[in-house]
């Protein structure tokens, strides 16, 4: 019992000291005197690689959520006969949940597992301690420049799971079981709000992108610096960033709507 | 001791652990300027982790870390940043910026702390890479270099923002007898024209001895002995004495430490 209660106690410390320096990471990144002339070439490669790489997976995955839902909701509505419904449902669903959370999560796996491999791999080969030595802080140089391109990246993600989602419901309701075009769209027109639906979606998304980007990079940077050592680092990130976007989303579900 | 130009480096009854295990416990060393340091030491014994401790890579438990004067933990992260561009090293890898060319990597800390124009930094960059022989692979990438390539890339980089300090961590391990042999002339000759302080952690006695000005050999957290290499030769400390010559058996018992009876164990 005593053991056990040692354990707990210093699992609880470990995790409350990863805490306090994932902080410190990020007020040392983040507070330092912007250099956008030099810094912004670093963001834009960035942007390139978290964002735009992310873009195949996130229209994929929108498009067939978006598909099945039609499907899933048409067959239902028809038992009510209120199959003109489908537009609200689709996209009210993929809006104010699935667009924000299932764009986090694939981030967190595209992404962020990418993020935390690769800040891993310049710790283990030294890369990191050689910038600190030739003066060069790695936090402004490469942490600061991937937090950002994160943060910029997956709300974007966001609003592109959902168009493409929403038009992956149409394609299904309308053009293949055929529900009527305007009473598809004059049903979303009139239930979707942009201050209730879709500014608490951008909320969600900034909020998951900025955690999950903060997980993926903390795990990088404060990794083991060895193979083994990457690859649980990889693992905690995809772990820790799902949980914490299944978990936000419902505080943040709660609270907006 | 050293005498003209004093020491840039002054390490005082310094300790340090890590992760539970006592590394250093009541070091004091001096780094004389101007001159080649030989660190030298048996496997184990942290002499990298000096290296991080002049940089500040590390925090000691307790004792002073003195950079040209300056307490290196009394400084901000600001002031470490900026006292650091004076010192350069070379780490055993490399640990050159795998998606940047040679070129790329040594003009990395030009375009960092200066203002250069392109053109100048280019001028810098082709001297640099001159000084150490690789002006031919300037547009290789580090993957693409041999282990002894990539270092001379790396020490070009080092040498980029010509620091008063260069540090080398192991540079010869891994490397073939001729590319041994170069990186000796290296380090002689970027010190001597240069007029930089070094300090050569490494345990290849034979290579470094021809060069260095002033050997410290670590042992068991501590000093074990210190001198100019002839001094050194003619130590009669038996542990020296092992450690020079790469005896097998001695003071540095073949069996590790806390080997149980054999015959008990059998």
């Amino acid at each position: 019992m005593a053991d056990f209660l040692g354990f707990l106690g210093r699992y609880f410390l470990k995790r409350v000291a990863a805490l306090g320096r994932s902080f410190l990471m990020m007020v040392n990144a983040l507070c330092a005197r912007p250099d956008f002339k030099r810094h912004s070439i670093l963001l834009v490669r960035e942007i390139y690689f978290i964002g735009v790489q992310s873009v195949i997976i996130i229209i994929v995955s929108g498009l067939f959520i978006g598909m099945v839902l039609g499907l899933q909701g048409f067959n239902i509505l028809k038992d009510f006969m209120a199959t003109g419904s489908l537009g609200t449902l689709v996209a009210l669903a993929i809006i104010r949940e699935l667009g924000p959370v299932v764009a986090a999560l694939l981030y967190a796996g595209r992404a962020g597992s990418a993020l935390t491999a690769e800040i891993g791999q310049l710790k283990a080969s030294e890369q990191l301690s050689a910038m600190e030595m030739m003066a060069a802080d790695p936090l402004h140089r490469v942490i600061a420049p991937r937090f950002w391109a994160g943060v910029i990246s997956l709300p974007v993600l966001s609003l592109l799971f959902t168009l493409v989602g929403i038009y992956g419901g149409k394609f299904v309701g309308v053009d293949w079981l055929g529900l009527d075009d305007g009473i598809f769209w004059s049903a979303m027109q009139g239930s979707v709000d942009l201050l209730d639906d879709l500014v608490p979606m951008v909320v969600k998304s900034v909020v998951f992108a900025i955690v999950c980007t903060w997980i993926a990079l903390f795990n990088g940077y404060d990794c083991r610096p060895t193979s083994a050592g990457i690859s649980a680092a990889t693992t905690a990130t995809v772990v820790q960033s799902s949980l914490a976007v299944l978990g936000l989303d419902f505080v943040l579900t709660a609270l907006m709507f | 001791m050293p005498k003209d130009g004093g020491s840039i480096v002054q390490i005082r009854d310094l300790s340090f652990s890590y992760s539970g295990k006592q590394i250093y416990k009541g070091l004091t060393v001096d780094f004389p300027r101007g001159k080649i340091t030989a660190v030298l030491g048996p496997s184990g014994t942290g002499k990298t982790t000096v290296l991080r401790l002049i940089g500040a890579q590390l925090r000691p438990d307790s004792g002073t870390v003195l950079f040209d004067g300056t307490d290196m933990n009394s400084l901000s992260r600001r002031q470490l940043y900026s006292v650091r561009k004076k010192m350069s090293m070379l780490f055993q890898s490399g640990a050159l910026f795998q998606d940047m060319t040679v070129y790329e990597n040594t003009a990395f800390p030009l375009q960092v702390h200066t203002k250069l124009p392109s053109e100048i930094i280019h001028d810098i960059v082709t001297m640099k890479l001159e000084s150490v022989g690789m002006r031919a692979a300037a547009d290789l990438y580090p993957a693409e270099l041999s282990g002894g390539m990539a270092r001379r890339a790396a020490l070009a980089r080092s040498i980029a923002l010509d620091p008063e300090l260069i540090m080398y961590d192991e540079p010869f391990v891994g490397q073939d007898p001729i590319t041994k042999g170069v990186l000796v002339e290296l380090i002689a000759d970027l010190n001597s024209s240069l007029g930089l302080t070094s300090i050569v952690v490494t345990h290849d006695v034979r290579e470094i001895m021809d060069v260095a000005d002033y050997v410290v050999i670590l042992a068991e957290g501590a000093v074990l002995g210190q001198g100019t290499p002839d001094e050194i030769r003619s130590s009669k400390d038996p542990r020296i004495v092992q450690f020079i010559n790469g005896d097998y058996d001695g003071p540095y018992a073949f069996h590790l430490k806390g080997s149980g009876d054999y015959l008990e164990e059998l």
